[in-house]
């Protein structure tokens, strides 16, 4: 089990801008980010090396078997689910689409465990087309995380953050702007440095 | 070819403004009047950002996209969404992945920009790799 915070973030159409808006402002904070971006294979490691350069936390396409690290930035790659075992270990796995999509950000969040005390699971869902990471939002609620969607005038498409705040299990309905610093609010300084994990 | 952006619109007032807005940036663009010419373009070796309409006669953009991946065209191209449309109907369902961006007309023409330039970037990064 992972000692780190995670935040887990589902997102699709008007994902690649609204992403790099988010973390361009973000500070190093506590925690592992997981994203999981709708996006062919091709075009996944474009996304991640154009995050990276503008970034104050390292991104890199989660590869199968890393082991999440505290202030850095996973991109799911296209063609494959991501979940995380023991909420620290990325595994890719082929299979069938979910939602009409691979990754699934329903599958990535579905696969989170309660954390150990004093740790927090974040979960948000952007702009994007459907319904995915709804049920996963339903998920990290119940697991006594922290939701968080965007809303509609800050969303290119409203779709999915709306699926996710219809469940009412979302906490926080924010402009993107206004993510970004309740991200910072809930993890920056939140706790001490864990030399063993990093 | 080397253009960098595609507009494939059938209202011929939006491909001259597109044309105009483009090249005042020096951005080199190719118009479209339909899914099928934009194919044909693709086909001839188009490799940038489409900007697609979704409300065409005979073939819309969702058929388009769907045509451009089924004839495996897709790699090396992002596609954006221009449109009048709020919100998507049900036949982007399946397309997700594929459609980069949604921009919503009546749009701020630099926000527009700033997103195109972006996209560019992220095809300019594959060309460097290469």
């Amino acid at each position: 089990m992972t000692t780190t915070n995670i935040v887990m973030i589902g997102v699709s159409t008007g994902g690649p801008i609204a992403l790099k808006r988010l973390f361009a402002d973000l500070p190093p904070l506590n925690a592992a980010f997981v994203i999981v971006l709708h996006i062919p294979s091709g075009m996944d490691y474009r996304i991640a090396r154009s995050l990276d350069a503008v970034a104050a936390m390292p991104v890199a396409l989660a590869e199968d078997g890393d082991y999440l690290r505290r202030g850095h930035i996973y991109l799911a790659p296209g063609g494959f689910h991501l979940k995380l075992e023991g909420n620290s270990r990325i595994i890719l796995e082929e299979g069938p689409r979910v939602n009409f999509v691979q990754p699934s950000a329903d599958v990535a969040m579905k696969s989170l465990l309660r954390p150990l005390k004093q740790r927090q699971i974040i979960g948000v869902v952007l702009t994007g087309m459907g319904k995915d990471g709804a049920e996963g939002i339903q998920h990290i609620k119940a697991l006594g995380g922290i939701t968080i969607a965007q809303d509609k005038k800050s969303s290119a498409i409203y779709g999915m953050p709306k699926a996710a705040s219809d469940t009412g299990a979302v906490d926080f309905v924010l402009s993107l702007d206004k993510i970004g610093c309740k991200l910072v609010e809930l993890l920056a300084g939140s706790e001490e440095p864990l030399p063993h994990n990093d | 070819m080397d253009s960098k952006i595609m507009i494939v619109d059938d209202e011929e007032m939006i491909r001259e403004a597109a044309e105009m807005l483009f090249q005042a940036e020096g951005i080199d663009l190719v118009t479209a009047s339909s899914g099928k010419e934009c194919l044909g373009y693709l086909e001839s070796g188009f490799r940038g950002v489409i900007l697609m309409d979704v409300m065409m006669p005979v073939m819309d953009g969702w058929d388009t996209i769907r045509d451009i991946v089924g004839k495996g065209l897709y790699e090396g191209n992002i596609i954006v969404m221009l449109t009048a449309m709020d919100a998507p109907g049900d036949k982007m369902e399946g397309l997700q992945e594929y459609v980069t961006d949604y921009i919503t007309k009546p749009f701020y023409i630099q926000t527009l920009l700033e997103s195109i330039h972006y996209y560019l970037s992220l095809l300019q990064t594959e060309e460097d790799v290469a």
